[in-house]
């Protein structure tokens, strides 16, 4: 899939650049909104992640451009300047999704897909894990085909999360940003996630053990699937 | 008021003492009188044959002349309080005596004037003093009264206007105060003055710290994205993951830190909107949810008694959840092992008040004035992973929403946080 960057700090394009592509996006980048506005005009991608803080363009101007020539295109917007009214007017005009500096390239990249899922509504997606199924679309597991009982959102959410960036350890800050992600409060290092994860392995113990459920000791966790 | 009643008492003194400097006065100009007859008109008016002179006019004998041939060589010129015996009545006498020479003979001349005579007097204007005085004390009561009801009225106007309840930031524009006093017209201008420059002031420490925290937000992005990649690869070994897991919680920690700045200063700059309405119940079931593991890790009861038909008009959501997450966060942090919380929602004066009570460490009464101060870490709080801006974001939201917060606090019992909503969000 085809990805345009418009973001004026090169630091952070790179890493950007490196995420997506290892992750198989094909990125275009572009520093200023001047020839960011020649490529949404000439060329059709599948996502615009534009940064709102251009030194020489308007960001929303640029989000208007983009709607008009790339109408399929998923648009979201990128901002250090969480601004409320931003976040309101961006959205008016057609985003697909608001993320706030600092995100997490995990986080977007989960945006990214939610919003894919979302438009073009994927076929019902059901990932196997060992005898365990993970149904995306209603959110529910199940155990050769008996449903799991029990398991909340928040611990959905979890299992999704590191379903999407499967085989890849995730920290413990990266899972909580995802599903604390819009509490703002006093805590910055959290254990909570360990607690969920226990609370995910008991209930699906009661079925089958979830090896494919890894805590990646001193690192975080992951889910192995191996394909 | 002392300088009054000072006066009251001296009053008689006072009066006692000009009465007889009056009479001394007169005394003096009897003598005088007496002199000058004696001079023009010679001695022979008043002695003969060296036989003394005396006369008392009336009745009452209340005043007296005498002369007579003064044996005594001595210069006499005084005037006291003396007892004369006239014809049979002793009466007490103020007298002046006075010698002089005419030719070669000694002559002592008397006049009195009886005490009660002068007495009398006194008394009247004693009375009179006084009730001038009285009449005094009244005008100037008036006179206080109409100075600080008509002619200070503006001042008391500036005060209550401008600086008692004075709400930062200014959001009424500068409103004059009628005055024809040119001096309260400057005073009142003039603090209008200050409370613009204090609010500069204020609103350049908001630009500040809003800016700062904005400036923030791409560095920290940078650096996080980068550890991201870096812990991402397969060719790194654990071991340095471990130290950039360090590096990232370091690095999260300046997160919320710049986050929750971010936040206070949006709303203190009042950038969020207020168009929600929320059933406050579903709102503690929300954080409830939210919350709930970490509840389950201190094994920590929670109970809520709210009614199901509290709604709030006119609120954001996402802030309000906030403020209750931290608040019954902070319910879970400060508490014991297997201790409770309770949410209680009550009725009281028409205004929905949410108490959350907790059963934790509590909080110490000289620390009770300071707990909403940003940065305001306590020796006593046990937690080391927190920075000190919880309640300060809990006080912002409630200012944004003017809920009302009392806090009230036993050591080793628990504290209680009292969310007095305004009449008018319900």
């Amino acid at each position: 899939m085809n990805v345009l960057i418009v973001e004026d700090e090169k630091a952070l394009t790179t890493e950007m650049e490196l995420f997506l592509q290892a992750n198989n996006f094909l990125c275009e980048i572009c520093y200023n909104g001047a020839t960011a506005s020649e490529k949404i005009a000439t060329n059709l991608y599948d996502f615009i992640l534009i940064d709102l803080g251009l030194p020489d363009y308007e960001g929303l101007d640029l989000l208007k451009e983009a709607k008009k020539y790339n109408p399929e295109a998923t648009c979201i917007i990128l901002t250090a300047r969480a601004a409320v009214d931003d976040r309101i007017k961006g959205l008016d005009l057609g985003a697909d999704d608001y993320l706030s500096k600092p995100f997490s390239l995990l986080e977007l990249q989960s945006r990214m897909q939610a919003i894919t899922r979302r438009k073009f509504g994927l076929k019902h997606s059901v990932v196997a894990l060992g005898d365990f199924n993970i149904d995306l679309t209603n959110r529910s597991i199940s155990y050769k085909d008996l449903p799991v009982s029990g398991i909340t959102k928040k611990e959905f959410d979890l299992v999704a999360y590191m379903l999407l960036h499967k085989n890849r350890t995730l920290t413990r800050s990266q899972l909580s940003e995802h599903i604390w992600g819009s509490v703002v409060n006093d805590d910055y290092d959290s254990n909570y996630i360990d607690a969920h994860i226990k609370n995910i392995r008991k209930k699906l113990n009661a079925y089958g053990t979830p090896d494919w459920l890894e805590t990646v000791r001193g690192l975080g966790y992951r889910i192995n699937i191996n394909s | 008021m002392v300088i009054v009643v000072l006066f009251v008492l001296l009053l008689p003194v006072l009066i006692r003492d000009i009465n007889r400097k009056y009479t001394d006065n007169w005394l003096h100009r009897q003598k005088d009188k007496v002199l000058k007859t004696v001079r023009s008109q010679g001695i022979e008016k008043y002695i003969q044959n060296d036989e003394g002179f005396g006369s008392y006019n009336t009745l009452l004998k209340e005043e007296y002349v005498s002369m007579d041939v003064d044996s005594a060589d001595r210069k006499i010129d005084t005037i006291v309080n003396e007892r004369r015996l006239v014809e049979g009545d002793t009466i007490q006498y103020r007298i002046l005596s006075h010698n002089f020479k005419v030719g070669k003979k000694n002559y002592l001349l008397e006049i009195g004037k009886s005490i009660d005579t002068i007495n009398e007097t006194t008394t009247p204007l004693q009375n009179i003093a006084f009730e001038i005085l009285l009449g005094m004390v009244l005008l100037t009561i008036l006179a206080d009264q109409f100075y600080s009801t008509y002619v200070l009225r503006p001042l008391g106007r500036i005060i209550r206007t401008k600086l008692i309840g004075h709400k930062f930031p200014l959001k009424t524009p500068y409103r004059k105060v009628h005055t024809s006093t040119s001096d309260f017209a400057y005073l009142d201008i003039s603090i209008h003055k200050m409370i613009q420059t204090i609010e500069s002031t204020f609103q350049k420490e908001r630009e500040f710290i809003s800016n700062a925290s904005h400036e923030l937000m791409t560095p920290i992005s940078i650096m996080q994205s980068k550890i991201e990649n870096m812990f991402g690869r397969e060719d790194i070994s654990d071991e340095v993951k471990e130290r950039l897991l360090e590096f990232q919680r370091i690095l999260n920690r300046l997160k919320s830190i710049t986050k929750t700045l971010l936040l206070i200063s949006q709303i203190e700059n009042e950038q969020f909107l207020k168009d929600d309405s929320v059933n406050l119940l579903e709102l503690l079931q929300e954080v409830y949810d939210e919350i709930s593991i970490r509840l389950q890790e201190k094994n920590i009861q929670c109970n809520i008694d709210v009614p199901a038909d509290w709604e709030l008009e006119q609120v954001n959501k996402f802030l309000l959840f906030n403020l209750i997450f931290n608040l019954v966060n902070n319910a879970i942090k400060y508490n014991k092992e297997n201790g409770s919380i309770d949410i209680v929602g009550k009725l009281t004066n028409k205004q929905y008040v949410l108490e959350i009570n907790d059963t934790g460490i509590g909080i110490d009464a000289e620390q009770l004035p300071h707990i909403f101060n940003r940065f305001k870490k306590f020796s006593k709080s046990l937690q080391q992973d927190s920075f000190g801006l919880g309640l300060p974001i809990v006080k912002s939201i409630a200012e944004f929403h003017r809920i009302k917060i009392e806090v009230s606090s036993d050591l080793n019992i628990g504290s209680s946080f009292k969310l007095i909503f305004p009449a008018d969000s319900l």
